[in-house]
């Protein structure tokens, strides 16, 4: 963070999606790491942490709703990180067990890029 | 071209038949110049003293040769957002209709065949990813093939000329490429990632069959290679890989209609494609 950009981590399986999210992202000043699963995600936050997580939910290895619920469960700082998770699941039961589990806010798929530039720039403190 | 020609006329009509039952492809008399070279390629490359010592090298496929004359003998040359009139149809109309029929969450698949050095499959990938916007909520599966598996291995690396990315404008070459040199750029992982390279004749049923059922299929400027009942074949195939209601586009010179009865023709505002219906046809 010597730059002074904010890092964000995103959590997803699809390259496609991690490519078009970092893209938009990087536009908008911002670091982008990725990881490809839970597992994946947990291993790096302890090797570098992140300003804020963007958590897909339906991953192999481990998915993201037993993800956010690990790193809850981490000591602080790593544990406060927030989540925002985004899935093609839009049931109520489904947003119910994701902010269960630690998601600080929940969006239903697609996102485009001024609501994802607006949650990431909101958990890094930008001014709104 | 008399003193040119390396092949009696015989010994051309009896490799071109070779060839033909093996791929599927008909080198005609047109092509023969082209096709003598290659064998000539190969012949100094073997160290072959005359034809019938390499063609009966290629008859036992000794080393590999029937694959590698196939290799030096196809055409390799395309270049990103080739007749990208296509790929605006493919995420205006295309994609739209698949997930209107397509049961929710299911993958989305698309086929590239032939693929050559994945100018064309890496182009669908980032097309989607500049003209999609529900492009993060789909599950896409991009498989690409090709016969010639010295360009499936190219195509892997990701490494591309200047010709290559002459339709691409800076900003995304820029964005989606890295430099790999003076006069070559290599594509992002995540999109080397996106797509799956795999070996295919679109001809041989045993080896479309195992790539399941598509959504779309690309299938450009093959069939002209092709003679009819190489062709018919090949539209079998393609019609037997295709999802009920899936599509296929095929290069601006080719017509489905005259091919096969087999599929729809379907006329969108930005290109004309053809679909499987989504209820089998009899007869």
């Amino acid at each position: 963070m010597a730059d002074g950009k904010m890092r964000v981590l995103i959590v997803d399986d699809a390259n496609l999606v991690r490519l078009y999210y970092r893209q938009i992202l990087e536009e908008e000043g911002f670091e982008v790491e990725e990881a490809l699963n839970g597992l994946e995600a947990l291993e790096r936050l302890l090797v570098s942490p992140a300003d804020a997580l963007i958590v897909d939910i339906n991953m192999p290895q481990m998915d993201g709703i037993t993800f956010l619920g690990a790193l809850r469960r981490q000591a602080l700082p790593l544990s406060a990180i927030p989540a925002l998770v985004t899935s093609t699941e839009s049931s109520a039961d489904d947003v119910a067990a994701a902010r269960a589990a630690g998601a600080n806010f929940y969006h239903v798929k697609p996102i485009g890029r001024e609501v994802l530039a607006r949650y990431m720039a909101m958990f890094c403190g930008a001014p709104q | 071209m008399a003193e040119s020609e390396l092949l009696d006329a015989e010994e051309y009509r009896r490799l071109c038949d070779y060839l033909y039952r093996r791929t599927g492809m008909a080198f005609t008399e047109a092509r023969r110049y082209f096709v003598e070279r290659r064998v000539e390629d190969r012949m100094i490359a073997t160290g072959s003293s005359s034809f019938a010592s390499y063609f009966a090298r290629l008859r036992v496929n000794m080393e590999g040769e029937v694959e590698k004359l196939i290799n030096a003998a196809t055409v390799n040359e395309t270049y990103f957002y080739r007749e990208d009139h296509q790929f605006t149809c493919l995420t205006s109309n295309m994609l739209q209709e698949r997930l209107r029929v397509k049961p929710p969450g299911e993958v989305l698949r698309i086929w590239s065949v032939p693929c050559s050095t994945g100018e064309e499959p890496y182009s669908i990938a980032i097309w989607l990813l500049e003209n999609w916007p529900e492009v993060d909520a789909h599950d896409v599966e991009i498989v690409a093939s090709d016969i010639d598996t010295n360009v499936l291995n190219a195509a892997r690396s990701g490494i591309f000329g200047k010709r290559a990315l002459m339709r691409l404008s800076a900003g995304l070459t820029g964005k989606y490429f890295t430099r790999a040199g003076p006069e070559h750029w290599q594509i992002l992982d995540e999109l080397r990632q996106s797509v799956r390279f795999t070996a295919a004749n679109i001809v041989a049923q045993t080896e479309t069959r195992p790539h399941g059922l598509f959504d779309v299929i690309f299938c450009r400027n093959l069939l002209i290679y092709f003679d009819d009942t190489s062709r018919r074949i090949a539209a079998e195939n393609l019609y037997e890989s295709l999802a009920p209601g899936g599509y296929v586009c095929l290069g601006h010179a080719e017509s489905m209609s005259r091919i096969s009865p087999l599929f729809e023709v379907c006329r969108f505002a930005d290109a004309i494609v053809y679909r499987r219906p989504l209820e089998a046809k009899h007869g």
